[in-house]
């Protein structure tokens, strides 16, 4: 069947204006789509992406469609619709996992991929909560893969759209690049001109999207480089390789430094490849698979030269990416099997520290905190009870748990910067959840999800001292004072 | 119908972001928990308030298009099924929790409300709502009054209709009234009430319920129970049903439906039992010890193998979590299965399982059991392989005759999944032409036109203008355009 | 076809045999002893155009406002068969002329019985259904619709239609059981019940607290309902003198579960007041009072209907002066929110044209708005049908009687059965 793009056969009164169907126009959104917690339940579907009036015929071509095995696990039970982000927001069958599998199925049977149904992928999170609800063992996460690749190669963004990405892509994945805006972005928050610009309302006349990226920034501290080898305290236990992130590295230096010293402490070396690039996280859960792909082989290639047990990862989408590689490059003869074998050995930073056991003796840390299950890591690794059992295992920390638990904060990747309305409701419906514990430190093990939860709060007006895990039980094994955690943000 | 005109009518009442007349968009809501039967809707529509249902109901009357009503879309009898020429009504989007009031034990929910979520919302205050669906973490409330939804604890605690006090309805013309005394009882008048739940939604759409709160027990204790066969098992519970024992749910397992749960859930199900039993009681503590170690007796007395008892919270929600998660981890186990719902007398569980199986074997299927065996309600999975010449007729073929078992030993054809779509050719079976017709008056009453969810539970439709009596042929009957099953 | 067949066939009773209701006697009595019978006399009436009235035991006729017409009585003592119980099933299937009293002697060998304990002592079966009649173990159980779960009815043109079944479990179709539930005959005869049985209990144990006034009454009842004990029934009952009065919770069950609640309750409301554990003897005659008020005596009566929560409130709105007129006692059903309130009036002390008679109407009239101000109602269950006709027995009917209506017209077209005795004149 020969593809078509441009306006579908449909008759006119059958195809409703994209804008129409839970879409307001982006004019209308109030910048600050602070919904009550718990109430969030406007739709917004769609809101600030303008339609092309596309459908793509086929809707799938024959490199990687999503399965049609996998689609027929699914049962049409609706267990995963409470438990999706879109569906808690807009109780929209086409917003939910479920509905999005469906229409997976209509575009295998000959249904156009056209503005609506692209709407409803791209507005996925990829959060996979559905796949821990799921009583049928459906790989959704492969399924929407699959699908947005399809749809990054053969669906015309807009032109505004792909420029934005663009922008992302050309940005994030680049530690250098990223580290090239800290001073410029620096000056920017030193010199108070951020706030001011907030308070004046300059930040409403940018576009949405680069208002979103402006306001996720953090306040940059000093860097803290990672030697490229740290020695394990007492006899070595095991060797290891860590992965130190694009975001992470540039935005969260200390995070990288308290994970080799925790993983030395407990009796790891610790090999940290200086010339170590991005893991192809975002370009993996974006579906833009070629990109993913390049990523993936010089990650592979650079932990492979270090000759390490293990590679550690301390960011819940890194990790997560990692252990994909095997599916992502099953297709590369040279790569395919190495690709299997390097992801058997990714563990995330409190999975191997559970694994290995607690060498290090944990001083007390006597403060109330609230666990923030990252997605990428509860739903997508299946890792929630390492995390607890290694923050438990701190004397004097009580872990408060937060209620909605499995419900995506909204940073999802680069979610919050392409579907800014919907991230921050849901950023909102998570902080009134997390302040609702009342913990005194928030802990994750995600660099977005600290920085979406921040900007929620500040929101509210409310700030809370947040942390990562590795900083945690790094503080725990050095003895620190709480309050350096505490005073932080 | 001119359908752009009711579109842009549909606009005005619910807003652009609540009506859906996309293809695709409409094509997600075609079937409901229920895949087998779909039907693309004209439109689908998602009002926020109960004035906007009101207002959508009343359109559609005054447009002459018939309606279905939607919440979650979990259904297993196509009670959702949309018809092409009519417009979705989705609930979903109604699930606001509007009163809690303590002191009567009442709340008052918006049908889109789910299930668990009332639970949820009222446990911190010692409250629970009981009619617990497998499904009850994503159906609703206003699905679980059409359906009459039940659920493992409705042996002791009722079903649905004996939880809800009071209905605010919209009936097919937009037309508002109220049903029930809502927190006082005895309400005057006919229990029309009574009457509309578990009408799948063929008399109009509740737009607010009230529901009966329970206090949350004492003391519960479960345990699980593994047998050699069916027959052990099935002996067990007449022993606990006639010691006078009257357990909050009692749930029977066979080895199929095991395996299937145990790879969803890993409860760790005792290796090479035939079946097995969850048995929970529930109440004061005092009776529910004393209670618990004699029905512990009786399990071994009949037989059992293995008894694991719930130490804590955790283990008793695994429990249950392999039972609820039953239907659908059969996924696993089989490309396709269909779940039937049927009743029988629970003194007939040992000869009617025994049939099944026999069934089963004529044609070469497989079936898994899980049912409610303290009181009779059997859901056989029927297990087969579309891909599979004739075994998807086969399939259908089995599940019939497997109704006919539960009618031919006193039962009935639906336990708690209703009738809906897929099974109102069967309703001859069970109910006279008089039954049938003297149920219908009732839909007259509410829905002279049949606009409500036409095309279900009834096979023929009663003409509302007809006077009542003995029963006339359908004009569409004699003209040779419908057949009575 | 029409009452002369039936004379001929021998269904037919002599007129005295009619029960009046509210002075209007019937010229004509039937008595089928099967459904097929029923269905016969039934198509008689309608060939004839007669109203019909049914009557089991005769206890609740005196509910409803007073009839238009009645030509025909149907009696149902003649369908008097137990037909079948299921003790496995815990189920029994029986007709409406059956005594509930005597069925309880027919379940109590197995073990089990109906859980319905209204105070009349001649209710039958069918009567229960069509006045929903219910007594304090409600609390516990429910109420007819709530145990019911098969119907036969007879039509007002003979036809004869079932609903529900044999088992408890059964979405099968509407739920016409719950219709005929209180629906006083006025939508058809019911012929043959379908129940869901329970387990007798073994054992039981009453604790009785002495209660001074309205707000004692209500904190006791609202301690109880918000611990986890499980009563069968919570009274509160008041002589004819008025306060102090007394609150029995019944617990019924095992022997060790019954003893441990009546303990914790005895201590629970030992908080408010003076409670006690009532000896053996005292059990005894505590069981005996239950519920019990003179209704077959009465000749006035009303019934109060409201939120539990409101229970304080509403014995204060009631417990003042004029409503308690010839020294009625009082009993309330006090978990669940009903009350009944008797007198021991005779017709002949308030004549239709007394002072004492437009008193009466403007106490019942102001006890119902207070009573609908706290979201209740209030029924003139028993009068002599002048002040029926001064008062309206039921009250306000509420957004849904034109559906009701239209219920009734296609169930009954000709409007004969019981005509004008139900809400808003139905």
């Amino acid at each position: 069947m020969t593809e078509q793009t441009g306006r579908g056969p449909e008759p006119a009164h059958e195809r409703a204006s994209a804008t129409q169907v839970g879409a307001r126009g982006p004019e209308g959104l109030p910048d600050e789509v602070g919904a009550e917690p718990g109430q969030a339940d406007r739709a917004t579907a769609g809101a600030g992406r303008p339609e092309a009036g596309v459908a793509v015929l086929p809707a799938f071509d024959d490199h990687h469609p999503p399965e049609q095995e996998l689609i027929d696990d699914c049962v049409h039970c609706g267990f995963c619709l409470p438990t999706c982000p879109t569906y808690v927001l807009w109780g929209e069958e086409m917003d939910s996992p479920r509905g999005r599998i469906y229409l997976m199925e209509i575009g295998r049977q000959g249904e156009a991929m056209n503005d609506e149904m692209v709407r409803h992928f791209d507005q996925c999170l990829g959060c996979m909560a559905c796949v821990t609800a799921c009583p049928s063992g459906v790989q959704y996460g492969k399924l929407i893969e699959a699908t947005r690749q399809q749809v990054e190669r053969r669906y015309p963004r807009s032109r505004r759209d792909r420029a934005f990405r663009a922008l992302i892509f050309r940005l994030f994945p680049y530690p250098r690049r990223l580290r090239l805006l800290r001073g410029p972005l620096r000056l920017y928050q030193r010199s108070g001109l951020g706030t001011l610009a907030r308070r004046a309302g300059l930040l409403e006349r940018l576009p949405r999207r680069l208002s979103a990226m402006e306001r996720l920034v953090p306040d940059l501290g000093r860097p803290e480089p990672v030697p490229e080898v740290t020695p394990a305290v007492g006899p070595r236990r095991r060797r290891v390789g860590m992965l130190t992130g694009c975001v992470q590295r540039v935005f969260f230096p200390g995070v990288n430094a308290a994970t080799a010293r925790v993983l030395a402490a407990d009796g790891c070396e610790v090999v940290t490849p200086r010339a170590q690039g991005c893991c192809g996280a975002l370009s993996l859960h974006a579906g833009r698979e070629a990109e993913a792909q390049g990523f993936a082989r010089a990650a592979i290639e650079t932990f492979e030269a270090t000759g390490v047990d293990q590679v550690v990862v301390n960011a819940a989408g890194c990790g997560s990416a990692m252990k994909e590689y095997g599916h992502l490059l099953r297709d590369d003869p040279v790569f395919a099997e190495r690709a299997r074998a390097f992801s058997e050995k990714v563990r995330d930073l409190s999975e191997l520290l559970v694994e290995l056991g607690p060498v290090a003796p944990r001083h007390p840390l006597p403060m109330k905190v609230a666990w923030h299950d990252a997605c990428h890591l509860g739903h997508a690794q299946g890792i929630r009870a390492q995390p607890r059992a290694a923050l438990r295992a701190i004397p004097g920390l009580e872990l408060r748990e937060i209620a909605e638990s499995e419900i995506c904060c909204g940073s999802a990747g680069i979610y919050n910067l392409v579907e800014p309305e919907p991230a921050a409701e849901l950023g909102d419906r998570k902080a009134a959840n997390v302040l609702a514990t009342g913990a005194d430190l928030l802990v994750t093990s995600n660099p977005g999800c600290l920085l979406q939860l921040r900007n929620a709060l500040e929101r509210r007006g409310r700030h809370l001292a947040m942390a990562h895990v590795a900083e945690v039980l790094d503080a725990a094994v050095r003895g620190a004072d709480p309050a350096s955690l505490l005073a932080r943000d | 119908m001119d359908r752009q005109a009711l579109i842009r009518r549909l606009e005005e009442i619910v807003g652009p972001q609540g009506v859906i007349s996309e293809r695709n968009q409409l094509r997600t809501y075609e079937c409901d928990g229920l895949a087998n039967f779909r039907v693309i809707p004209s439109v689908v529509v998602l009002p926020e308030t109960a004035d906007q249902a009101r207002e959508t109901v009343r359109a559609c009357h005054e447009a002459g298009v018939p309606f279905v009503a939607r919440g979650s879309g979990t259904g297993l009898s196509g009670g959702a099924l949309p018809v092409s020429d009519g417009v979705l009504i989705v609930l979903a989007r109604m699930r606001r929790i509007l009163e809690v009031d303590l002191d009567n034990q009442r709340a008052v929910v918006e049908p889109g409300v789910l299930n668990l979520q009332v639970t949820k919302e009222v446990a911190p205050d010692g409250l629970y709502y009981a009619p617990d669906p497998s499904s009850q973490q994503v159906c609703s409330i206003g699905g679980n009054v059409a359906e009459n939804s039940g659920g493992a604890h409705c042996l002791k605690y009722g079903f649905t209709t004996n939880h809800v006090t009071g209905l605010e309805v919209v009936l097919p013309d937009g037309e508002l009234v109220h049903l029930g005394g809502g927190k006082a009882p005895d309400p005057t008048g006919y229990d029309l009430l009574g009457a509309f739940v578990g009408s799948e939604g063929t008399l109009g759409i509740a737009t607010t319920v009230t529901l009966r709160l329970l206090r949350k027990p004492e003391a519960v204790r479960t345990l699980l129970a593994a047998f050699d066969g069916t027959d052990q098992a099935g002996e067990a519970v007449s022993r606990i049903i006639g010691a006078g024992i009257v357990p909050a749910a009692i749930e029977m397992m066979d080895a199929l439906a095991m395996e299937a749960a145990e790879a969803a859930v890993h409860v760790h199900y005792p290796e090479g039992a035939g079946a097995v039993l969850v048995v929970e009681l529930d109440g004061p503590a005092a009776e529910v010890e004393h209670q618990f170690d004699e029905v512990e007796r009786l399990c071994r007395e009949a037989g059992s193998t293995t008894i694991q008892i719930a130490e804590d919270d955790d283990q008793r929600a695994l429990f249950w979590k392999g039972r609820k998660s039953a239907f659908a981890a059969v996924g696993r186990i089989s490309p396709d299965y269909y779940v039937q719902d049927g009743v029988i007398p629970r003194t007939a569980l040992p000869e009617v399982l025994r049939r099944i199986n026999q069934l089963a074997a004529d044609r070469g299927l497989r079936v898994a059991n899980v049912f409610h065996a303290g009181d009779g309600n059997l859901h056989p999975l029927v297990l087969y392989d579309g891909e599979v010449e004739g075994q998807e007729q086969r399939a259908e073929e089995l599940a019939a005759e497997i109704l006919f078992t539960c009618l031919e030993h006193g039962g009935s054809i639906t336990g708690e999944h209703g009738v809906g779509f897929d099974k109102k050719q069967y309703m001859p079976r069970q109910f006279s032409a008089e039954d049938l017709d003297t149920m219908q008056l009732v839909r007259c009453a509410f829905d002279p036109d049949g606009r409500a969810n036409p095309g279900k539970v009834f096979p023929t439709p009663r003409l509302c203008g007809e006077r009542p009596g003995p029963r006339r042929v359908h004009p569409a009957e004699q003209a040779g355009l419908a057949e009575v099953f | 076809m029409g009452v002369q067949d039936l004379e001929r066939d021998g269904l037919l009773r002599p007129a005295e045999a009619a029960y009046p209701i509210d002075g209007v006697r019937a010229r004509f009595v039937a008595l089928p002893r099967s459904v097929e019978e029923a269905s016969q006399v039934l198509a008689a009436a309608a060939a004839d155009g007669l109203a019909v009235a049914f009557a089991g035991g005769g206890g609740k006729l005196g509910l409803g406002n007073p009839p238009e017409r009645v030509d025909l009585m149907v009696l149902t003592c003649g369908l008097d068969q137990v037909l079948e119980h299921a003790a496995g099933d815990l189920v029994v299937r029986a007709q409406a002329g059956v005594r509930l009293a005597d069925l309880q002697q027919r379940l109590a060998p197995a073990g089990q019985w109906l859980a319905l304990d209204p105070p009349e002592p001649r209710a039958t079966l069918g009567g229960v259904v069509a006045a929903n009649a219910s007594g304090p173990r409600r609390l516990r159980y429910g109420t007819v619709r709530d145990l019911i779960i098969g119907i036969t009815v007879v039509l007002a043109d003979g036809t004869v239609a079932r609903a529900g079944g044999k088992v408890v479990k059964n979405v099968a179709g509407y739920d016409l059981a719950k219709l005929f539930c209180g629906s006083l005959g006025t939508l058809g005869m019911v012929a043959e019940v379908i129940f869901r049985l329970h387990p007798l209990p073994a054992a039981a144990a009453v604790v009785a607290l002495q209660v001074e006034g309205p707000d004692q009454a209500g904190q006791a009842v609202r301690r109880l309902l918000r611990s986890t004990l499980e009563p069968s029934a919570v009274e509160l009952t008041l002589d004819e003198w008025g306060w102090p009065g007394r609150l029995t919770a019944v617990f019924e069950g095992i022997q060790p579960g019954v003893e441990a609640q009546a303990a914790a309750a005895a201590e629970l409301l030992g908080q408010v007041g003076e409670a006690a554990v009532a000896g053996p003897g005292q059990t005894e005659a505590a069981f005996n009072q239950l519920g019990a008020l003179p209704f077959e005596k009465a000749e006035y009566a009303l019934k109060a209907a409201f939120p539990p929560a409101e229970l304080a409130g509403v014995l204060e709105d009631l417990g003042g002066g004029r409503l308690r007129w010839g020294g009625g006692p009082m009993t309330a059903h006090a978990g669940t929110g009903v009350l009944w309130m008797a007198s021991g009036a005779r017709e002949g002390d308030i004549p239709a044209d007394s002072a004492a008679f437009g008193s009466t109407v403007r106490a019942i009239t102001k006890a119902r708005e207070r009573l609908a101000a706290r979201g209740g109602s209030l029924v003139v269950v028993k009068a002599p049908p002048e002040l029926k006709r001064a008062v309206d027995v039921w009250g306000p009917a509420g957004d849904a009687l034109g559906l009701m209506r239209r219920v009734k017209e296609r169930f009954d077209p000709d409007r004969r059965l019981s005509p004008g005795r139900f809400l808003g004149g139905i």
